[in-house]
């Protein structure tokens, strides 16, 4: 859609394949019809049972998750399918950081925050990458030593609007987290937290680092940090996680305590947890001591809330949000002196102001090989180093399946098409309705089997905007994608004749489109003809009868009544009453129904040489070398938009 | 684990298959994972090593709301990434237009406001109208895509949890378990209430949980880590967002035709919600009567404020022009940007009596749940009301609720019956009595006084404040005991704990392994889906609160799905 029209997608067969769900399952076999109601406004045909019946819809709000360019598919030799990433899992093979190239341990991913340890920032205003400047050379001197700040070259955002200095270029990210207490000094200092006192720790942190940057985080309320504690977020969380392991420690370490396992302390409710242990130890103990049912009470496990800011609690101060709206308000914020949620994305949640942002380290990113889901085979293995681009293994569909390329047929004017239109190439981006156009499309082979093709179409394109679609030979085969120099032996014949009707445009006086016939042919590739009638939107207001009439006149479309030959009469007052019908939603346009896009159906057949674990393919060949094997999968192909004008 | 990840050290590619079966019997599957700097290609021993070392790995949480999700490891206090839902998101892949430019404008054309608003839901709660298909598709580009994006983790390896809202349609949630459970290898997914998990996040035990969500605002009582009472209504963020839009399109174009209809970019309209909307304190149309010191000091100070507030209804600040946000600005009063939040969440200009059940206002809301409450707990929660949802950012909102909830109960006290007859029977009764039991309107006058005191309910809260004082020994050793913080749990005032949000509770449970009530195994579920779930509760052997979400011991052979059965 987006894509340069023409273009074509392919539909992973995956997606014919239903998520299992056990419990439908069960609910289906219980009552047929009880299914029914569940879900009566779906518009997808969701009658899986029948699915090779069903045609595929590329206008269904479920298609756009499993069609996917060509190029990006993958195709498993294990399974003889396509693969798309909903069939693939993934393994990481390495972290490295898009910026500096520089690898991460795994160790140290998780603890690192999943960014770039090092000096890689991202422009918290624009996301650009972020330069280590030092603000000697800007005042002009040349020592090196002064301050280092971080600067973006393109919104020349630096960390002197936040008032970050750094005293030496490297380490930033250390540099920066002391600074600012963040998150990752916190992951550094979590060990800590497991020790006896962990608030003591954390709050002598908090006392270390005054640096004129508290002003982050809850600078915006400064009367916040007087009345409930310097706590940011992540402190305060590590405060609660302190506190939460103290009471767990002390609740669980009650001898008596019935419900054994470690968690029962806990994670029962205080209160039915002491009635609990009140019953059992009258019980059992009772009757061991005699009567020292007095033990649990003087001793009663009862969990009980933060209650101090130390411990996690946090009371907001009364006039915390009166200050934010009067900053709000200022004149010195203003719309821009607020942060966009997508600045905010990955900033504190209390980071609500430009002043708030921090510079964010760079995300690292990923190296992946893929398996396919059901067999586990490797489809891609990247090569390990990030500086690497090479793959070891990487079996992509196109190796596999034909390329499908489309172009425009542009009719030439003795060609006896009916068209008095001058030849040129008819406009993609508006498709002028019910006007024939035809196009070549190309099947290209990348394997070194021939391959036979059948290809199907719906003769109407599903949706309102009904297009007719015919393919004029719907079955022919692709040769092998053999040496290079068999083309040029065997076309030598007539090279000029080839490469002309090959490219479509060039004088291809003599051909005709013909039923049944393959329009041109070469060593992998064979080239077929459609040919579509767009449809006519419902709101054009541009049917005109005059149009309509000379359509039927041209006879190009003869049978071109399906439900808009009634509304022939009065053309004009119905394109009316359609644009004047834009309450009702159904009968507006929806984005992108103007879009040609057909369904096509794939089926591929081959013989290919026999693999000594695959003696259970489909069916044997003539020999026993060869294995017949056969794809059979949806593809989308996007033709154009159509205009809502009748163009002449 | 460490079986499991000795295991890898083989070859992968020829035991894979056999192996899976092994693992999911051990009930934690998962596939090889980092084999950097190995060029060897057997798996590499580092890899193992690493995981074994840090013994379990961490669990990820994700938060599931209608607009966003929300994930990260266990222990973290902030979630790795908030990943929102929109139309972008559904494209198909290779479909760039999002990035195109000129694109964001086209958004122009007058939009019903439920389709506005709809094409950026996840999901709605009521399924009827959803294409599950749909919903499974996006959850699953949704969590590869955080996982490759943003986790940086192999996907299934690790346990999950999920933080989803205490009620789900099942529907819905048999189809996040099986997208989850069939796409991926997780050995066992948990499911943590988003509510209980504010309340942890906050530090406390018992709290009034307001949550201003997308599609509705849930009011929740929760003592004990259970969910006493919940009260809804569809006064949220969904129909603030549509309000902002007509109010934006009213701006744009002084033209426009259907009310309902919408003209504007959702994203701009969001962004504005985020950036600018912000709410009047209370207005002192009754309260400045009725309330000079109401509560606590909370309302001294905001008295205060509110005249700073009232000056700055006069000021103007400018925005992004609704009709063309990328060149021009527009100004606008500032008093404009609260008119909104007060028509969506408070609804003014609108009688009590005009609005249905399911559309009461926040404030009323929060005062009918805690009404619905017993006194005790009652006590406890209305001095731990925690906010949290999308519509608790925006500046205002928390207080404008707490000073409503305090006039009410200035209004009101805790009885439920209203009328014009029983205010005259109560003055009736009031002149009869001789012992002075005064009504609500002149006794609140001090520091605990929200107590409940009304003729038909006798004061249940003054009677217990007055005599814990004296008698209650058990309050006496617990004050021993913890004589070092002298503080008391508050309790029978007004009071806002802030509370980290349900995702950093949920962290929080998971990292210190508490074990939630719902643990549903890979295995089990896929035998038989969510049918399989005993519901029979008592066969536990020691049954804790079906609500409350965490779960202690107790019979591990089945499972249940607690408050979601």
């Amino acid at each position: 859609m987006s894509r340069p029209f023409p273009y074509a997608y392919i539909s992973c067969p995956c997606a014919d394949t239903p998520v299992p769900d056990p419990a439908r399952k069960r609910r289906s076999k219980e009552t047929s019809h009880k299914t029914n109601p569940e879900d009566p406004n779906v518009p997808v045909p969701e009658d899986y049972d029948f699915e090779d019946e069903r045609t595929f819809d590329p206008r269904s709000p479920r298609s756009n998750f499993s069609l996917y360019p060509p190029e990006q598919l993958l195709y498993c030799e294990d399974c003889h399918q396509i693969k798309c990433p909903r069939c693939i899992t993934e393994e990481i093979v390495c972290w490295f950081c898009p910026n500096c190239l520089f690898e991460t341990p795994s160790s140290m991913v998780r603890s690192e925050g999943n960014r770039c340890a090092r000096n890689c920032f991202n422009c918290p205003i624009c996301t650009a990458p972020l330069a280590v400047t030092t603000l000697e050379n800007v005042t002009g001197g040349g020592s090196q030593q002064g301050p280092w700040v971080l600067s973006c070259g393109y919104c020349m955002w630096t960390t002197l609007d936040i008032g970050v200095k750094f005293d030496k270029p490297t380490n930033i990210r250390t540099q920066l987290s002391k600074m600012t207490d963040s998150s990752r000094g916190r992951q550094m200092s979590k060990t800590f937290s497991d020790l006896k006192s962990p608030l003591s720790t954390y709050s002598s942190i908090d006392d270390q680092f005054p640096s004129p940057n508290e002003i982050r985080g809850d600078e915006a309320s400064p009367i916040n940090e007087q009345l409930s504690g310097p706590l940011n977020p992540e402190a305060r969380f590590q405060a609660l996680k302190g506190f939460y392991k103290s009471q767990i420690a002390s609740t669980s370490s009650s001898p008596n305590d019935p419900l054994a396992d470690f968690g029962a302390g806990f994670s029962s409710p205080g209160a039915l947890n002491r009635i609990m242990s009140l019953y059992t130890s009258s019980s059992r103990l009772g009757s061991l001591y005699g009567g020292t049912s007095k033990k649990p009470k003087s001793k009663p496990p009862v969990m009980r809330e933060a209650l101090t800011a130390s411990e996690g609690l946090r009371v907001p101060a009364p006039d915390a949000e009166n200050a934010l709206i009067r900053r709000m308000a200022s004149d010195d914020c203003g719309w821009d002196g607020m942060a966009s949620l997508e600045q905010r994305t990955f900033q504190s949640p209390d980071a609500r102001f430009v002043e708030d942002l921090l510079p964010l380290p760079v995300l690292l990113r990923t190296k992946r090989s893929k398996r396919c889901k059901s067999c586990k085979h490797i489809l891609v293995k990247p090569e390990f180093k990030p500086q690497s681009t090479r793959f070891r293994i990487r079996l992509i569909a196109l190796s596999y399946i034909p390329l499908p390329t489309l172009k425009p047929l542009v009719p030439s004017p003795f060609a006896g098409l009916p068209s008095t239109t001058p030849t040129t190439a008819p406009n993609l981006d508006s498709l002028s309705p019910l006007r024939t156009v035809q196009f070549l499309l190309t099947l290209k082979n990348h394997m070194f089997d021939p391959v036979r093709v059948t290809l199907a179409t719906p003769s109407v394109t599903p949706g309102r905007v009904a297009s007719k679609v015919t393919i004029l030979c719907p079955q022919f085969d692709i040769g092998a994608n053999s040496d290079v120099w068999d083309e040029a032996l065997q076309g030598s014949a007539a090279p000029g004749d080839a490469r002309a009707s090959r490219s479509g445009t060039l004088g291809s006086t003599e051909k005709v489109a013909e039923a049944g016939k393959v329009w041109d042919k070469g060593r992998n590739w064979t080239t077929v003809v459609l040919e579509v009638v767009p449809g006519s939107l419902p709101g054009g207001g541009g049917v005109t009868r005059r149009g309509r009439m000379k359509q039927h006149d041209d006879g190009s479309n003869d049978d071109d009544d399906n439900d808009d030959s009634d509304a022939d009469s009065d053309a004009n007052a119905n394109a009316l009453d359609w644009s004047g019908q834009t309450k009702d939603p159904n009968q507006r346009l929806q984005p992108d129904e103007d879009v040609l896009e057909i369904p096509v159906f794939v089926r591929m057949e081959w013989d290919s040489e026999n693999q000594i674990d695959q003696e259970q393919s489909v069916g044997k060949g003539q020999n026993s070398d060869t294995v017949k094997r056969e794809l059979a999968y949806w593809m989308v192909l996007g033709v154009g938009r159509i205009s809502s004008e009748m163009g002449f | 684990m460490t079986s499991g990840s000795a295991a890898y050290n083989l070859d992968d590619r020829r035991t894979s298959v056999s192996m899976s079966l092994r693992h999911s019997q051990s009930g934690r599957p998962s596939t090889p994972q980092h084999h950097l700097r190995s060029n060897n290609s057997s798996f590499a021993s580092t890899s193992s090593a690493s995981s074994s070392l840090r013994g379990e790995e961490d669990a990820i949480v994700f938060e599931f709301g209608s607009r966003w999700l929300r994930a990260g490891f266990e222990g973290d206090s902030t979630p790795t990434c908030v990943v929102g839902c929109g139309p972008e998101d559904s494209r198909r892949v290779g479909d760039y237009r999002g990035w195109l430019k000129g694109s964001l404008n086209a958004g122009s054309e007058p939009v019903k406001a439920q389709e506005w608003t709809g094409a950026y839901e996840l999901w709605q709660m009521d399924v009827r109208d959803v294409d599950l298909g749909l919903v499974e598709d996006k959850i699953e580009r949704m969590f590869r895509e955080t996982y490759n994006k943003y986790l940086l983790t192999d996907a299934g390896t690790a346990r999950l949890a999920l933080v989803l809202p205490s009620i789900m349609p099942h529907p819905l949630l048999s189809s996040v378990l099986s997208t989850l459970f069939s796409r991926w290898r997780f050995p066992s997914i948990t499911l943590l209430p988003s509510a209980t998990m504010a309340v942890a996040a906050a530090g406390l035990r018992s709290a009034l949980v307001i949550d201003i969500g997308w599609a509705e605002t849930t009011v929740t009582g929760i003592y004990e880590y259970r969910e006493i009472a919940t009260k809804r209504s569809t006064r949220a963020m969904k129909s603030l967002l549509q309000e902002t839009g007509r109010f934006l399109t009213r701006l744009s174009s002084n033209t426009s035709g259907d009310a309902d209809e919408i003209s504007m970019n959702f994203e701009f309209c969001e962004e504005f919600v985020s950036r600018f909307l912000w709410c009047k304190p209370q207005e002192g149309d009754h309260g400045s009567s009725a309330l000079p010191q109401l509560t606590d000091p909370q309302e001294g100070a905001s008295e205060m404020a509110e005249e700073n507030i009232v000056g700055l209804l006069h000021k103007t600040v400018s925005i992004p022009s609704p009709s063309n946000p990328s060149s021009n600005y527009m100004e606008i009063p500032f008093s404009k940007l609260a008119e909104p939040v007060e028509k969506v969440l408070f609804a003014k200009g609108l009688a009590d009596c005009d609005l249905d059940d399911e559309e009461k206002p926040v404030a009323l809301l929060a005062y009918n749940t805690l009404l619905q409450l017993p006194p005790d707990i009652r006590g406890i929660c209305m001095s731990r009301m925690v906010f949290i949802g999308g519509g608790a950012n925006i500046p205002g909102v928390r207080q404008r609720i707490l000073a409503e909830v305090a006039s009410l109960i200035d209004q009101h006290g805790w009885s439920p019956v209203r009328g014009k007859v029983i205010d005259q029977q109560r003055q009736k009764l009031q002149n009869l009595s001789l012992n002075e039991r005064p009504t609500s309107a002149n006794s609140d006058n001090d520091t605990t006084p929200p107590s409940p005191r009304t003729c038909i309910r006798k004061g249940d809260g003054e009677k217990r404040g007055t005599e814990e004082e004296e008698i209650d020994p058990v309050e006496e050793k617990l004050r021993r005991t913890r004589d070092k913080d002298t503080k008391l749990p508050v309790q029978g005032l007004l009071r806002e704990v802030e509370s980290l949000g349900p995702w950093a509770g949920a962290s929080l449970v998971a990292s210190l392994k508490i074990r939630s009530l719902v643990e549903i195994e890979r295995e089990k579920f896929l035998q038989h889906g969510l049918a399989g779930a005993s519901r029979d509760l008592d066969t536990h052997g020691y049954v804790p609160d079906r609500r409350s979400g965490l779960r202690s011991g107790g019979d591990r052979s089945s499972w249940t799905l607690a408050g979601w059965g």
